[in-house]
């Protein structure tokens, strides 16, 4: 297949290369800005690996990542070997059928496997839950938890799943090509069956079971989509955090740790080339002297010592680089299994993260602090086992409905004194009004927050978010109940409306509004980057969320529309068979006090329901920034009565609607 | 030897079962029940409502495919040309970003489209915005960045089949072909692209099947606006529209349209469905 080379060619293969490696030096080049753009050139600096290595969540999903592909692949390349043996002994009417069954993972679409997968876990997360309730009220002898979520377990079984097809294609060439007369004769010559795998079969078709490891290793690492649906939301992969971080506010540390890969990555391939040549060099040098020796025959040493050296050498090598993968394993196991632990979900940037590090020296739990989108998000993690959460805090109406579907736990009020200081405007509210499940954690509007330079005058009116004029310049709220929301109270209807035509109209106003390309796209909290960056010019978003962005884009400004909009409050409030019940409380509490609701509220901008903190705040602002709090300002996180007037709570809606809500809201996709 | 390996596909048997048949068998269960229980048909009939999605996704997949394949081939037929060293350089070359996870990848795409991203920069700073009299070319959160997320995370997948079987082609056919007179389009039409068939149709289900149910790409450069089917699907398990019932039977689906693609597909490429592995 030497025939002429063109130059057409090379330019050709130079071009796609351009193509493959070009975003990739950027994003390089981009890891040592000393600023945060990805555009913007501010000068050298390698803070962004300075943080990479502090970043907890990202460090941790590296070693996930690592561990669960070494683990997959080292599992998988086993257990494909052997059964790639046993499918070899079947006979063909047996094996065909078999094999094709195998292969579904590997010829079926990433979601489909993901997705039934995860199906398979949460039918066995019911089947469990019944049982252990069963068995836990007939003795009291072993108390079994109740609710199992997706983690590490069912991460690892989903990788070994889709790995051991890909090791079986491998070694099965393999077998096939080995002659069948070698086994027999092994076995006539008094080996046993082990004795025959290891001295006959195994060397025969190592270059197969190498193979399929590395492709094994390789799926593994790549994998994004069976892992977003098997590993729950403790247990996040590298690819995972990553498309978490996408949807925020997106960090330069992405490009230190792509950067960091791509580096090591090239590394072993450009040492594994060179190993490879050198091995070939050598192959062909030994050919050289069988042909030289070929005439004067020497009786080679029975076992050449050098051979043996590095045979043994290579055997040192595993066993140790073996052993220290479980002691670190291991170590970190028990590391982590002995510490208090509190898993906490919460919303994007709504916390003052050294609030976190104040917690776990005070109290030496550790905190898993993870964050979801939506409460509609949350809900569907929940539902699906993934939420492996002991507090959450979600809105009011999301609230009701999980109170609703037995999903959440009493609160032990003793253990949280700091619940005395919440207003009392905030007890008692309709989403639980027994005041059994939770404790408020913020509160707020939601509005238009819009860029002053790039619309005409003042917005005062949710028209905005309906408007031509804006096409492709309006983001749209990311989930169903905000967004229907949002027409409805432009069509003057209310929020809590469960008239189906009155739901209708709403969505034929959003529906049309998208068809005539007003919407830019569906965020939530990609909304921070995108806003500040000027490359939207209106979103309906929170009144909390516009000071933060409004810090970093002096252009935008906040509205509360004159048609009314909805308040809302987000309440901390523990799952059903919590794992870490009184680690719960503890954290409970300590985001209950006045000293975490100041820090908190001068860090994420929402109203508090803790009295003495908002009475405080004016003067600890005063204190913390030399000046006196803007009226605007404060206004815009204490709504004011007069505006809280237009403004009306979400109500769980019944089971009808919420339905209707769900099948409009992914029809606007359509 | 036989009767004692025979015993060794035992646990295999029972671990498909379990991993590879049963979510299957669930996820068939699931299309067919409604929430509670009890056989429903309604998430089939419902499904009419996402026509749109499908023939989007197929579309922007399709698409995406024949670009790959466009330019694909030529690139694994010019790499066949050159020396063995040059090749295997480019081997790993083009291997290279698979081993870096793919959203890394299409997250490199997000800062250079953005409105305010590279692109719309330089297009400004060389004056082609003035001229055009915008302030900038809206490139993400389009139907094209999308399809250009696909092409680029699976250009390789294209580029690497149809490199391994034209690297194999057997010299002497072509030399034969020409002795017997063809030209050197002749010699490419009826010998090589024949022949490199088998590795065009592994390429082409290596690109059309994750492109055509993708959801990472079309959420992180389509922006989420305009669904894809992977969304769809995702939206329903994990996103803001909880229905594993609905999400499974639209999974169903799909998986059978793409069985019976890749089976019509195959069947053009007569018994070479032998897939060309990396």
């Amino acid at each position: 297949m030497k025939s002429r080379r063109s130059v057409g060619g090379r330019f050709l293969i130079a071009l796609t290369f351009l193509f493959l490696y070009a975003p990739i030096v950027l994003l390089s080049v981009f890891s040592f800005n000393a600023g945060d753009s990805s555009v913007v050139w501010k000068g050298f600096s390698i803070d962004w690996y300075v943080k990479l290595f502090q970043n907890r969540l990202i460090m941790e999903s590296v070693y996930t990542t690592l561990l669960v592909s070494i683990l997959a692949t080292v599992i998988s390349t086993v257990a494909g070997t052997f059964a790639a043996i046993g499918l070899f002994g079947l006979k063909r009417r047996w094996r065909s059928p078999l094999m094709t069954v195998g292969n579904i993972p590997t010829v079926n679409a990433d979601i489909v496997t993901g997705v039934s997968m995860c199906l398979l876990f949460a039918a066995c997360f019911q089947g469990w839950s019944v049982f252990a309730r069963w068995l836990n009220g007939v003795q009291d002898v072993v108390e079994l938890p109740t609710r199992l979520t997706l983690g590490f377990t069912t991460l690892l079984l989903a990788h070994i799943a889709f790995d051991i097809p890909y090791v079986i294609l491998n070694v099965s060439p393999k077998l096939r090509q080995m002659d069948k007369n070698l086994i027999d004769a092994a076995q006539d010559l008094g080996c046993t069956w082990m004795q025959t795998f290891r001295k006959v079969i195994l060397p025969e078709i190592r270059p197969g079971v190498v193979s399929g490891a590395l492709i094994a290793f390789t799926m593994s690492v790549d994998d994004f989509v069976i892992s977003y649906f098997t590993a729950g939301s403790s247990t996040s992969t590298l690819a995972m955090t990553i498309y978490g971080m996408t949807k925020k506010r997106v960090s330069p540390e992405i490009n230190a740790v792509s950067t960091l890969l791509f580096v090591t990555v090239l590394a072993l391939l450009v040492l594994s080339n060179v190993l490879e040549a050198r091995q070939e060099k050598a192959a062909q040098k030994k050919l050289m002297l069988q042909k030289t020796t070929e005439y004067h025959p020497v009786k080679p040493p029975r076992r050449a010592p050098a051979v043996t050296k590095r045979v043994w050498f290579r055997r040192a090598v595993a066993l140790v680089s073996a052993a220290a993968l479980l002691v670190v394993t291991f170590a970190l196991a028990t590391a982590t299994s002995a510490q208090r632990v509190v898993n906490v979900c919460s919303w994007g940037e709504y916390i003052d993260t050294d609030l976190i590090t104040q917690f776990e020296e005070e109290t030496g739990i550790r905190v898993n602090y993870q964050t979801v989108e939506s409460n509609e998000t949350l809900y569907s993690l929940l539902k699906s086992g993934g939420g492996d959460y002991d507090v959450i805090v979600p809105s009011d109406y999301m609230i009701s409905q999980l109170i609703e579907e037995d999903m959440l736990e009493e609160l032990d009020y003793s253990q949280i004194p700091n619940f005395s200081l919440i207003g009392e405007d905030f007890k008692h509210l309709p989403y639980d009004p027994e005041n059994k499940y939770t404790v408020p954690y913020a509160w707020g509007t939601l509005g238009i927050i819009y860029n002053t330079t790039m619309v005409d005058g003042e917005i005062t009116s949710w028209e905005a978010m309906f408007d031509e004029k804006y096409a492709g310049q309006v983001l749209l709220i990311n989930n169903s109940r905000d967004a229907l929301g949002i027409a409805l109270m432009y069509l003057g209807y209310s929020v809590n409306t469960t008239d189906e035509e009155e739901i209708r109209q709403a969505y034929q106003l959003l529906s049309d509004a998208n068809d005539k390309g007003v919407y830019q796209g569906k965020v939530m909290d990609e909304v921070f980057q995108v806003m500040e960056g000027g490359n939207a010019a209106i979103a309906a978003y929170y009144a909390g969320d516009y000071l933060t962005m409004l810090e970093n884009n002096e252009d935008l400004a906040f509205v509360v529309p004159e048609e009314g909009s909805n308040w809302f409050v987000d309440a901390m409030c523990v799952l059903k068979g919590a794992r870490h019940y009184d680690e719960a409380m503890a954290w409970i509490n300590f985001m209950a006090s006045t000293d975490s609701c100041l820090a908190n509220l001068d860090f994420i901008w929402y109203g508090t329901a803790n009295t003495e903190a908002i009475e405080q705040y004016p003067a600890y602002y005063a204190e913390a920034y030399g000046e006196e709090l803007d009226n605007e300002t404060f206004r815009i996180i204490q709504t004011p009565p007069e505006t809280l007037e237009r403004c009306e709570m979400y109500l769980v809606l019944p089971k009808e609607t919420r339905d209707l809500y769900k099948d409009l809201w992914l029809s606007l996709g359509v | 030897m036989k009767n004692k390996s025979r015993r060794l596909a035992i646990p295999y048997v029972i671990w498909m079962a379990l991993f590879v048949v049963a979510p299957i068998v669930l996820m068939v269960i699931y299309a067919f029940t409604a929430e509670g229980g009890g056989l429903a048909l309604d998430n089939f009939t419902s499904m009419g409502a996402y026509l749109d999605v499908f023939l989007r996704s197929f579309e922007l997949a399709l698409i995406a495919t024949l670009v790959c394949l466009l330019v694909g081939y030529p690139v694994a037929y010019c790499m066949a040309k050159e020396g063995p060293r040059f090749q295997r350089i480019a081997m790993a070359l083009i291997m290279l970003p698979m081993w870096m996870n793919f959203l890394l990848r299409t997250y490199a795409w997000m800062s250079i489209l953005e409105n305010n991203g590279l692109i719309n920069q330089f297009l400004g700073a060389i004056g082609v915005l003035d001229l055009l009299g915008v302030d900038h070319i809206r490139l993400i959160r389009t139907q094209g960045a999308v399809v250009l997320g696909m092409v680029y995370n699976y250009l390789p997948f294209m580029i690497l089949p149809i490199y391994s079987v034209i690297v194999k082609l057997d010299g002497s056919l072509l030399e034969a072909a020409r002795d017997l007179g063809a030209n050197t389009a002749g010699v490419f039409r009826k010998v090589i692209f024949p022949l490199s068939l088998p590795g065009i149709l592994s390429g082409v289900t290596m690109v059309f099947v994750p492109s055509v149910s993708t959801f990472a790409i079309s959420r992180l450069l389509g922006g989420g606006r305009q669904m894809m089917l992977g969304d769809l699907i995702e939206q329903q398990f994990l996103g803001g529209a909880y229905d594993p019932h609905l999400g499974a039977a639209i999974a169903l689906v799909m998986m059978v349209v793409v069985v019976v693609c890749m089976a019509v597909m195959n069947h053009f490429g007569e018994g070479e469905e032998q897939a060309v592995m990396l």
